[in-house]
């Protein structure tokens, strides 16, 4: 019997040194696994479904092309191979970097995608930036005692906010702030003094200095963020102030001010943190309603010109970048979550 | 020893809320003089922790009335202190500790920072003093490596630990009085004895006046010096511990006493509150009888060699490569119509082991026979003659099912009775388990915690097993309805000689109910025999330890 059960535990006792090795890469391994299966499924699902949407040639010809053109054009992007070799070329091109070239203007696809991305990221971090300066101090002021009347009215009128669709409050903006009191431009977008540098010979970063141009979309896409973040602080708050740790507090003496801050709301963050890491999908889908409203050149505006034209090779690449965002914003998340609670800081060690 | 630090005179509260106001205190007066350990001992919802609550004014002041009486702690009116008056007195003159050591700390803040919150607030000290004196502190809480502690967030320390850390905060500014609302009920009894003596030392040794309460009468014999009795708002009962233990005059401390199994003889039937406040119902109960088991020396249930193991560690591909022993080559077996229990503290294993019995989980090695068969091979019908009744009926019941379909619902595995036959057979539960038949359309919220674990036990009867196995079955509930929810099973026990497999942390209740016990520690059994034998003369060193731990009613001076 003893010496089956050491047998036991040296087995054990290798297997353990064999993690301690690779131990502390685990998870980013992890990660990495999740990223790649993601991203293929990404690919291939939009693959298959942007054939279903309709024939690209059909669009590229023009309505009164004759059959020939047609097939020529077909032929010319390799449309009129079978969809299943049509699919294994491109994974292949994928595979060495290639995301191939923009059927409407012939630039590559991945490219023009990159140059409209910092556009984008400016005015989605700007958003989670005000909805986060936004929701924490106003979700903490409602949840600290939500029974009080003016707590219950301003909470309704953020109910109110959440259902209003974001085109809506974007058009309300631009009439407010543009049209009639004439203070904010509407359209388009400046980068400031400094339009460009060059990084490589083909991409180029633009360098952000504040434009009044960038406060109107930036605002309308924090509003689709900011009072679900406010409502979920506010509720977590008023939960935490329930809690037994709260009583203690209090019973030492803790002023009201020194028991939400220093003891309710870093407790009510942790469930926050986690809804602006899925909430970060929900944004990108905002960016789309707001930078057409505003005409302003990010991936969203580019979505939706390159689904008109059935341009596939661009549309394939912007969801291969959003994917990775979404991805990359979650794993920050997670390591936020880490930063905020002990409790997961000591499991990951 | 004079000086007065509490006096509470004529105090009367009610809880508004929209449905109608509730009387929770009905003309209350307290007394602690300087030095004292006094004792407020009564049922959940007797307002023993509204009383202490208001001592400090920390009930919410928009949801209370206090229609008469006066509230004084160290000669102040402490009800018409302003709030930022009250945050001078609360933490630095009178200070709190909490029942749940898990829930009481906040789990985001270092122990440093909350000790150091409290002398920060209070004194005009140095970080560096604040730090010694923390230390300290700990140290008089006789925990070995404080400055570990010092460093530590709370999930990282034991209950027994993070309790002797509130004990720390509450000492921390020298108070003259210490509120302590339960605070051992939620540790292992060898825990409890510890916390205890190291309250009672200190408190002595500086003075500091202490209101202890809780439900445990035992627990006052051993700390207290005077005790009061609280039942429905009122204190019922008032003088010294050995007083009011020995010679009770108050029909409900008497019926509180008889409540309790301790000192009475195994098996007989214990009083409940009931039977001790009406006269007529004294009578019908037949006084000790008691109640003996059908021997057939047949053995029901058997684990042989039974280990289970939890996963501990993955590798990448999320296959465990090591593991944590819940059980360790525990052996064991049950004779039809008896009871066995398993007595330990928590996380000593006894869980995992009852869940493996009815299949909630498996043994890793080893095996459970039933009646001579290992368990899996025997056929579902057999197998459901074991059934399981859990620890705590408020969260182990479907909340919006009702009564009857909650009972009848092991019934519908494999058959479709009609609607009606359900409704037959949980009436019939119900009176098995002594509740009235009119009631299935309840939901479980409408009941009480005692009615909801009958209702639990009618649910594990619906398929008329063979045994039963209770996983904690009274440690949520009153000692009163403890008895109750005792003298059910022995009953139930001698109507259809059920087999009982008990869990419990609870010497006295395992000494009362049981015929065989095995004591379980670190996830072994380490002594087993007849309960009599092992919880009066025990052999191992950790059994030894758990029954001097146990407190008990004798008074020691």
């Amino acid at each position: 019997m003893s010496s089956a059960s050491e047998v036991n535990n040296n087995k054990i006792d290798k297997s353990l040194n064999k993690a301690n090795l690779i131990g502390p890469f685990i998870p980013f391994i992890q990660q990495l696994t999740r990223l790649l299966v993601l991203l293929f499924m990404v690919t291939t699902l939009l693959f298959f479904m942007l054939r279903l949407a309709g024939d690209p040639a059909l669009v590229l010809a023009g309505n009164d092309a004759s059959p020939e053109q047609l097939a020529a054009i077909r032929a010319q992007y390799g449309l009129d191979k079978p969809l299943l070799i049509q699919y294994f070329n491109y994974m292949l091109n994928l595979l060495q970097g290639d995301f191939g070239r923009s059927l409407a203007s012939g630039e590559p696809a991945m490219g023009k995608v990159l140059t409209m991305l910092p556009a984008t990221l400016l005015i989605a971090g700007l958003a989670m930036l005000i909805s986060i300066l936004i929701a924490i101090p106003l979700g903490a002021w409602l949840g600290f005692k939500p029974e009080r009347p003016d707590r219950r009215a301003v909470s309704g009128i953020i109910f109110v906010f959440q259902g209003v669709p974001g085109f809506v409050t974007a058009l309300i903006f631009i009439q407010v702030f543009a049209v009639n009191l004439r203070l904010l431009p509407s359209l388009g977008m400046e980068w400031g003094t400094i339009e460009y540098i060059n990084l490589f010979s083909n991409l180029s970063i633009p360098i952000p200095i504040p434009s009044k141009t960038w406060i109107l979309p930036s605002c309308s896409l924090a509003w689709f963020l900011m009072p679900s973040l406010t409502r979920v602080v506010a509720a977590n708050t008023s939960e935490a102030m329930r809690e037994d740790y709260i009583r203690t507090a209090r019973a030492g003496g803790a002023s009201g001010k020194s028991v939400l801050w220093r003891h309710a709301l870093p407790n009510a963050l942790l469930g926050a943190a986690a809804l602006i890491g899925t909430q970060f999908a929900f944004l990108m889908g905002g960016a789309v309603i707001t930078e057409t409203i505003f005409a302003w050149p990010g991936i969203g505006w580019l979505l939706i010109e390159s689904t008109q034209t059935l341009d596939f090779p661009v549309v394939q690449a912007l969801a291969f970048c959003i994917a990775i965002l979404v991805f990359i914003v979650n794993a920050i998340t997670e390591l936020s979550f880490q930063f905020l609670d002990p409790r997961l800081r000591s499991k990951g060690n | 020893m004079s000086q007065t630090v509490v006096e509470v005179d004529n105090l009367s509260l009610e809880f508004l809320s929209p449905a109608g106001n509730l009387m929770a205190l009905k003309g209350v007066s307290l007394e602690i003089s300087k030095g004292e350990i006094v004792g407020i001992v009564g049922e959940s919802g007797s307002g023993k922790s509204v009383t202490a609550m208001n001592l400090l004014q920390l009930l919410p002041k928009t949801k209370i009335n206090i229609p008469s009486g006066s509230v004084s702690v160290l000669n102040k009116n402490v009800t018409e202190m302003t709030e930022e008056q009250l945050q001078v007195l609360r933490g630095a003159e009178i200070s709190m500790i909490f029942q749940e050591p898990m829930t009481a700390l906040n789990p985001v803040l270092k122990v440093k920072d909350q000790i150091n919150d409290i002398l920060f607030r209070h004194k005009k000290i140095s970080p560096k003093e604040a730090e010694e004196i923390s230390i300290g502190l700990l140290r008089d809480m006789k925990i070995t490596d404080p400055f570990r502690v010092y460093e530590s967030f709370p999930h990282e320390l034991s209950g027994g630990m993070r309790q002797r850390v509130m004990i720390a905060m509450a000492f921390s500014c020298s108070p003259k009085l210490i509120i302590a609302d339960e605070p051992t009920t939620a540790l292992d009894v060898t825990v409890q004895a510890q916390i205890l003596s190291l309250l009672k030392e200190r408190a002595k040794k500086t003075e500091t006046s202490v209101l202890l309460i809780t439900h445990d009468l035992a627990v006052v014999a051993q700390l207290c010096d005077r005790v009061y009795v609280m039942y429905k708002g009122e204190f019922v009962e008032e003088g010294k511990t050995n007083q009011v233990i020995g010679s009770a005059t108050h029909p409900y401390t008497k019926a509180l006493l008889n409540s309790l199994p301790e000192g009475k003889t195994p098996k007989s039937r214990l009083a409940t509150i009931e039977d001790s406040l009406t006269e007529t119902a004294k009578e019908s109960i037949p006084e000790n009888k008691t109640i003996s088991s059908i021997n057939s020396h047949e053995i029901i249930l058997e684990i042989i060699n039974g280990s289970i193991e939890y996963p501990k560690d993955y590798n990448i591909f999320g296959a465990p490569i090591s593991f944590h022993k819940a059980v360790d080559q525990v052996t064991l077996s049950l004779e039809e119509g008896k009871t066995f229990s398993l007595v330990g503290e928590s996380g000593c294993g006894k869980t995992s082991l009852a869940n493996s019995i009815v299949g909630l989980n498996q043994l890793s090695n080893g095996e459970i026979k039933y009646k001579g068969i290992n368990i899996k091979d025997q056929p579902p019908e057999v197998r459901r003659e074991i059934q399981i009744v859990f620890q705590d009926p408020q969260s182990s019941l479907d909340p919006r099912w009702p009564v009857w379909k909650i009972m009848t619902e092991p019934l519908t595995a494999e058959q479709t009775p009609t609607y009606k036959e359900l409704r037959i057979k949980a009436s019939e539960l119900c009176e098995m388990v002594g509740l009235e038949p009119q009631f299935i359309d309840r939901l479980p919220h409408e009941f009480s915690g005692g009615q909801r674990q009958r209702i639990a036990i009618g649910r594990a009867l619906s398929v008329r097993p063979k045994l039963l196995v209770l996983d904690e079955p009274t440690s949520a509930l009153d000692v009163s309805v403890q008895a109750q929810i005792l003298n059910l099973l022995l009953d139930l026990q001698s109507e259809f000689n059920l087999s009982y497999f008990f869990i419990s942390h609870d010497v006295a209740v395992v000494k009362h109910i049981s015929d065989m016990v095995a004591v379980m520690y670190q996830s072994k059994v380490v002594e087993m025999g007849e309960a009599i034998e092992v919880l009066t003369s025990p052999k191992h060193e950790y059994t030894k330890n758990l029954m001097s731990s146990v407190p008990t009613l004798e008074i020691k001076q």
